[in-house]
């Protein structure tokens, strides 16, 4: 199974009957073999709970579970799509950013307020994310959408990694973020120089950055 | 030292020197790094008036430290150029980052600027250093000989170097003033020596429109 990368927009799914995938609902392009198409109200994995979980996190995308035999290819938008293979770790990405992932995954949403107190709130609002996130974690592949192509910066703890809050996609592996703000008596008068939040992300694992500070 | 990251993202190694680079463009960075707007592109306060006055303001923030620094512009294709001691024209919204150690300056195109629809002043870097520049779409570099003239439609046209001279070059016939003129009216032609940038993508100009 996982995701073959055809362009650069689009991935191909093989689905074989008992292995279930997610994807974005409407993200499907075309499809071979007999392949059923079925919403998820749920909006993803787990009970009544985590569906009002993620309803009160407001990271409830439309999903939907693709199952049968064949092969489905999927993109949105003419967004540039990543396929990052998790081998159980935890990715953390924005849930509108998902396009599609493997059922193996387990899906759950992390309180950024958690990681690094009334910081960690903050930093959701200030990069637009809210203060929940979505994770994954597993064995399994995973398609993320992002703006204009995405590259990966590894994560060393002797190499912390600063990300502008705006490009930043997703990160996995054992990685703390804070938000990280250089404000100075500039951006009080309006000299700043548009870089005054950044999330910084120390640990070991990788971060990965589109080249745009454009939101989906 | 410049180099590119895919064809969309610029990575530049810094060892404690500096870059200038357009204002928010940084989208992560590894080390230490140090950001600070200059006010006027960093040319002083005859640069920062002549700026103001020419509507060639480009807000540009000086980047130090050492590490690596990672700069995209919403996901345009980015060329670069390296500079030796010859000049390099540009306009202000495509110029991504230079070396500190390149001037920045703005100089006057007449009648092609307003064609081009990006005004009458242009900017001009020169220096001995590397730039970068962005364009929609991955941009060609024209050569430009003594022999070979070249002409550009304004809306495609993104930079050029070195010793070049400028006509404006207008096709408009009769047909044109009847409303039935092809969209090509008017063409920037390039003669001497040096290297013109061009893009596959047209901005809208007024040269378009008739």
């Amino acid at each position: 199974m996982g995701f073959r990368e055809i362009n650069s927009k689009m991935v191909e799914a093989t689905v074989m009957p008992g292995q279930k995938l997610f994807s974005q609902r409407g993200a499907m392009l075309a499809y071979k073999g007999e392949v059923s198409f079925t919403p998820n109200t749920r909006g993803g994995q787990g009970g009544i709970m985590s569906m009002i979980g993620r309803r009160v996190a407001n990271e409830d995308t439309p999903l939907m579970t693709v199952e049968g035999s064949g092969t489905v290819l999927f993109g949105h938008g003419g967004h540039h799509v990543q396929v990052i293979n998790l081998s159980g770790d935890t990715l953390c990405v924005e849930a509108d950013r998902l396009l599609a992932f493997e059922g193996t995954l387990q899906q759950g949403t992390m309180f950024l307020g958690s990681q690094g107190g009334v910081m960690g709130m903050v930093r959701g609002q200030v990069s637009g994310q809210g203060l929940f996130t979505t994770t994954l974690k597993g064995q399994g592949a995973v398609a993320v959408m992002a703006h204009g192509g995405v590259f990966e910066i590894p994560i060393t703890p002797q190499r912390p990694v600063h990300v502008d809050p705006q490009a930043y996609v997703a990160h996995h592996g054992d990685v703390r973020n804070k938000l990280s703000t250089a404000l100075g008596w500039r951006d009080m008068v309006g000299r700043g120089s548009g870089e005054a939040f950044q999330l910084e992300l120390s640990g070991s694992g990788a971060v990965y950055v589109q080249a745009s500070e454009e939101k989906l | 030292m410049f180099r590119l990251q895919g064809s969309k993202v610029l990575a530049v190694d810094m060892t404690g020197d500096a870059v200038k680079a357009k204002n928010g463009s940084m989208v992560a960075y590894d080390g230490q790094m140090d950001f600070k707007k200059m006010s006027g592109g960093g040319e002083g306060i005859r640069g920062m008036v002549t700026r103001r006055l020419t509507g060639e303001q480009m807000t540009v923030m000086e980047v130090k430290g050492h590490g690596t620094c990672w700069f995209a512009d919403r996901a345009s294709e980015i060329n670069l150029v390296s500079l030796q001691g010859d000049k390099l024209y540009v306009e202000s919204s495509n110029l991504l980052a230079t070396d500190a150690g390149l001037r920045t300056g703005t100089s006057f195109t007449g009648l092609r600027g307003a064609s081009q629809g990006n005004g009458l002043f242009t900017t001009t870097v020169e220096g001995h250093g590397q730039a970068a520049i962005v364009s929609d779409g991955p941009a060609v570099v024209l050569r430009v000989s003594s022999q070979y003239p070249l002409t550009v439609d304004p809306g495609a046209y993104v930079a050029h170097q070195g010793n070049l001279r400028q006509s404006l070059q207008s096709g408009v016939t009769f047909r044109t003033l009847m409303g039935e003129g092809g969209g090509e009216a008017f063409q920037i032609r390039f003669e001497g020596d040096g290297l013109v940038y061009v893009q596959p993508s047209e901005r809208n100009t007024i040269a378009g429109d008739v």
